[in-house]
């Protein structure tokens, strides 16, 4: 009011109007200020008489309707969209959050949420219903209130699974870590009770008031386990879970009238008592909750079907019933089940039991071991019929030589082997028998010697004598899944070299056929031409309607293009593949892409393009050495827009090769050479191009990117290279304003 | 559980995807009616075809592009696609075989203990995600082998991967953590 001096005359003498909200110089009358915010709060009487409050409301979140003061045009309505879009999500978060009985706290937070994933665009493509279902689910999980993502979808009549994926994302993306079920064990109950309206109610008030409370611990977490003892106590802040929030609120549901907090409280012990039994992980809380509060109603005498339940937790039936009857059978291995009702009520079992899928793991542990056992001692037995197996044959090799007379001393000890030698030559035979008969005594290493000389044995034994025996069999069989695997081995190298031979390769075929591919079984699978025909028959007789349609369709389409209304369906954009970049460098691709893109239309390119060239200038002198093998092509080049260029290209050649040839002469004399070169036929050029002076004059950025594409692109080779990216931003930053920065 | 360590883990690969072309239009009517084991889907544009060695699903498009499902090893993959090339062949196709590719593996692997999910979870934040009301088991992504690895309590593991390497090395990756979170046997 005093310190102030009028903008346009100088004046100080300026009218404050607190009612009005402006400020007017008196002197030239220009009105210096609108909208002044101030601190009193003044009423005016209106016409009728009553009064009202003068001013604006100004909402919590800023802005609201008040016009900022200055700004551009632009970002004042990006922010009126945004804060549209926070508001509904505030209106929404509020609708919700009071289906579910939120408190203000945690519709506050979940707002909060709500305005982190707008700020990080996480609400695009998704509908806003789902990220506030989300914001406010991960709101009750931080806080542990007891409602579930079925809650959720339930209201919103959503899919919860789609629900979980956005929460789930929510909560990657926002980097909270919802505590998943441990860490806001206690925090969890005591809100609890807190927010929960009809539950915790029961809960404080029949609590007996027998319990110590104990330092550091809240006094209503101790009030929700009355009946627990301590370790049970310590074991539910320990691992306190889910299904444990929901017991009290599922009940509540269920009217167990004035029972309601004993059969809570039973469902909850019988819930500690699952959880130590580790029957609760990897299993739906919902579930749990159900399976026990049927228990406990059970146990109480209430008579509550299974339907009802169902209607409450809202899992299926089956899974009810499963969890129910699976619980309880599982239960029952567990010393839990042998105590009674009461005793169980009040007994606390300190042990934990395995969990019921360990010990139907370790059941079938043991059955592996006692396989294992078995096989070990099949294989003995098998070894030992092997070793009578050799005993047999040497007897019957034994027996038979006295028939055989030249091939006696040779068969004579038995052994395979020997008759392999024998085949080779029998000058060596008695020392071989020396040998054999050695071998013969070491039963093992005679198998040994017996695996190795597997395919030559086979042969042996089948020439002497008719039965070669069972080793002889072996030996037969034992080549075969050798072959066959050395075939495969083949297959797959061929296959690794048709990899690389496959796309040159025109037939394709070839490799196909040599890999095992067995081509009468392929045949099988293709039926021969009167299968084919009645399966031809049966089909189109089958589809006979949707043919009927498509040959009406054909005709219909036939007749409208005869009369010319036909509309051709334009094929969609994304069918067009757009070829994919191919640039030498990264300035290329990045002024291609900018040219596929147009990441702004208010950018003028050609601008752009004329100061990539002109930025392009300084880094040259670097890239230049490195660049010098290119030299020979680049000559051709240079040379080739000067000579080919017709009138309108001549802008931009000359345009371009104005700073170059400024700098040439600082590299390297070859490279200089080349640069100079290119000037004079530009200079002789310009003479030639009087048809299209005007475009020439009318600014050296003036010319058509389209137009001399196929020009330029040479010339833009030897431009392009020295351009850095960055360079090119920082082009852009003067080529146009603002608009494109958003962009990178 | 020392001795549990030294067990070596069998991991067992269920299903392997692959990819190929066939650089060439088929025609899916013709392959419906003389093929012996396809299923046409005329609403969606795509033939099923089965074979037998080995037993893969392919799913045959009209642009060329074959899907197959169903191996069970990289090798065999390979082998039953360039089986149902060949038998596209048979059908009278001009079928050349490229761009053949493994896309995605399936395995499963037991570890020879329980887990406490909860206490994974919370030991591996930013990796694990426990959402017992979605899904009984913990999703471990491992960003750099675009592995994921889904961990029940009962100590079986079900991972995909990109391929059959990135699959093994996920579980390698995982073991320790998974043991560090075991159920003690009291």
């Amino acid at each position: 009011m005093t310190g102030r001096v009028c903008r346009g005359c100088g004046g100080t003498d300026i009218e404050l109007d607190a009612a009005r909200g402006d400020a007017v110089c008196t002197g030239c009358g220009s009105v210096l200020e609108d909208n002044i915010i101030v601190s009193e709060v003044q009423f005016v009487e209106n016409s009728g008489g009553g009064s009202s409050a003068v001013g604006q409301f100004v909402s919590l979140d800023g802005a609201g309707k008040t016009p900022t003061l200055g700004g551009g045009f632009h970002v004042n309505l990006g922010k009126e969209s945004r804060a549209q879009t926070l508001q509904n999500g505030r209106r929404q978060i509020h609708h919700l959050g009071n289906q579910l009985q939120l408190n203000q706290h945690c519709l506050d937070t979940a707002f909060n949420f709500f305005k982190m994933a707008v700020s990080k665009h996480l609400t695009r493509g998704r509908k806003m219903a789902h990220v506030i279902a989300a914001c406010l689910y991960l709101v009750c999980r931080t806080e542990g209130t007891p409602h579930m993502l079925l809650d959720l979808s339930d209201l919103l009549q959503v899919n919860v699974y789609v629900l979980g994926k956005t929460f789930l994302l929510l909560a990657r993306e926002l980097c909270i870590n919802a505590p998943a079920i441990v860490p806001a064990g206690r925090d969890g109950v005591r809100r609890k009770c807190c927010t929960d309206g009809g539950p915790s109610l029961h809960l404080s008030r029949s609590t007996p008031g027998s319990t110590v409370p104990r330092a550091g611990r809240p006094l209503q977490t101790e009030r929700a386990f009355p009946s627990l003892g301590r370790s049970a106590f310590t074991a539910a802040l320990r691992q306190l879970c889910d299904p444990c929030l929901y017991i009290p609120r599922f009940a509540h549901l269920l009217e167990f009238g004035d029972k309601n907090h004993e059969v809570s409280m039973t469902a909850l012990r019988l819930l500690q008592r699952m959880k130590r039994d580790w029957m609760h992980t990897g299993r739906r809380p919902s579930g749990l909750c159900g399976a026990a509060l049927l228990v406990a109603a059970r146990m109480h005498d209430f008579r509550r079907t299974v339907k009802e339940v169902i209607s409450v937790v809202k899992v299926c039936e089956s899974t009810l019933r499963k969890s129910v009857c699976f619980r309880l059978t599982e239960f029952e291995d567990t010393p839990t089940s042998q105590l009674t009702v009461d005793e169980f009520m009040k007994v606390d079992l300190e042990e934990e039991c395995d969990p019921p899928s360990y010990t139907a793991g370790q059941r079938k542990l043991r059955m592996k071991q006692l396989e294992q056992v078995l096989s070990k001692q099949l294989e003995e037995v098998e070894g030992e019929i092997s070793s009578y197996q050799d005993a047999i044959e040497i007897e019957l090799e034994n027996s038979r030589p006295k028939a055989k007379g030249a091939l006696a001393s040779l068969t004579k000890d038995g052994s395979v082997e020997d008759t392999t030698s024998s085949l080779f030559g029998e000058e060596d035979a008695e020392d071989e028998e020396l040998e054999a008969a050695a071998s013969h005594l070491n039963k093992d290493f005679y198998q040994e010697l017996l695996g190795g000389g597997l395919p030559g044995s086979a042969e042996a034994a089948g020439g002497p004598e008719g039965g070669g025996g069972p080793p002889a069999l072996e030996s037969l069989l034992g080549p075969l899944p050798t072959a066959a695997s050395l075939g495969i081995s083949d297959s797959i190298r061929e296959c690794i070299s048709s990899q690389s031979r496959d796309p040159k390769d025109a037939s394709g075929d070839g490799e196909l056929d040599l890999s095992g591919i067995d081509d009468l079984e392929i045949d099988r699978y293709i039926l021969n031409e009167a299968e084919a025909r009645v399966k031809a028959e049966l089909w189109m007789r089958e589809n006979a309607e949707y043919l009927r349609e498509q040959r009406e369709k054909e005709a219909r389409i036939a007749k409208e293009r005869e009369l010319g209304i036909y509309k051709e369906h334009k094929p969609k954009k994304s069918c067009k593949r757009r070829e994919p970049i191919q640039a030498s460098t990264a300035g290329e691709a990045i002024e291609k892409m900018l040219e596929q893109k147009k990441i702004s239309s208010k950018i003028n390119y050609s601008v752009l393009r004329g100061l990539d060239s002109k930025g392009g200038a300084g880094p040259r002198r670097e890239h230049a050495r490195p660049q010098e093998t290119a030299g020979a092509r680049r000559l051709s080049r240079r040379k080739a827009p000067a000579s080919t260029s017709g009138a309108d290209p001549v802008a931009g050649v000359r345009k371009r090769l104005r700073p170059m040839v400024s700098t040439q002469p600082a590299k390297k004399v070859a490279v200089g050479e080349q640069a100079l070169l290119p000037s004079p036929p530009s200079l002789e050029a310009e003479p030639v191009r009087p048809t299209s002076a005007v475009v020439v004059e009318s600014g050296p950025v003036s010319y058509h990117p389209e137009e001399d594409a196929d020009e330029e692109d040479p010339d833009e080779e030897d431009g392009e290279p020295c351009v850095s990216a960055l360079q090119m931003m920082g082009g852009n930053d003067y080529g146009c304003d603002g608009d494109d920065d958003d962009g990178y | 559980m020392d001795a549990d360590s030294d067990v070596a883990l069998d991991i067992l690969i269920t299903n392997v995807v692959c990819v190929f072309r066939t650089r060439c239009h088929l025609n899916l009517r013709k392959i419906a009616l003389e093929g012996a084991n396809v299923i046409y889907k005329r609403d969606v544009g795509k033939v099923l075809m089965k074979l037998r060695k080995p037993r893969i699903t392919a799913t045959i498009w009209s642009s060329g592009k074959i899907i197959c499902t169903g191996a069970t090893s990289e090798e065999e993959a390979k082998f039953g696609a360039r089986r149902l090339a060949r038998s596209l062949q048979k059908l009278g196709f001009q079928v050349i075989f490229t761009d053949f590719k493994v896309v995605n593996v399936l395995a499963v692997c037991n570890m020879p203990f329980e887990i406490r999910l909860p206490e994974f979870t919370k030991n591996n934040r930013p990796h694990a995600s426990y959402e017992p009301e979605l899904h009984p088991a913990v999703c471990y992504r491992i960003k750099s082998l675009r592995a994921t690895l889904q961990i029940f309590s009962t100590g079986s593991i079900t991972v995909t991967g990109p391929n059959v390497k990135a699959v093994a090395t996920a579980v390698e990756q995982v073991y320790p953590f998974v043991f560090e979170s075991r159920k003690e046997i009291l």
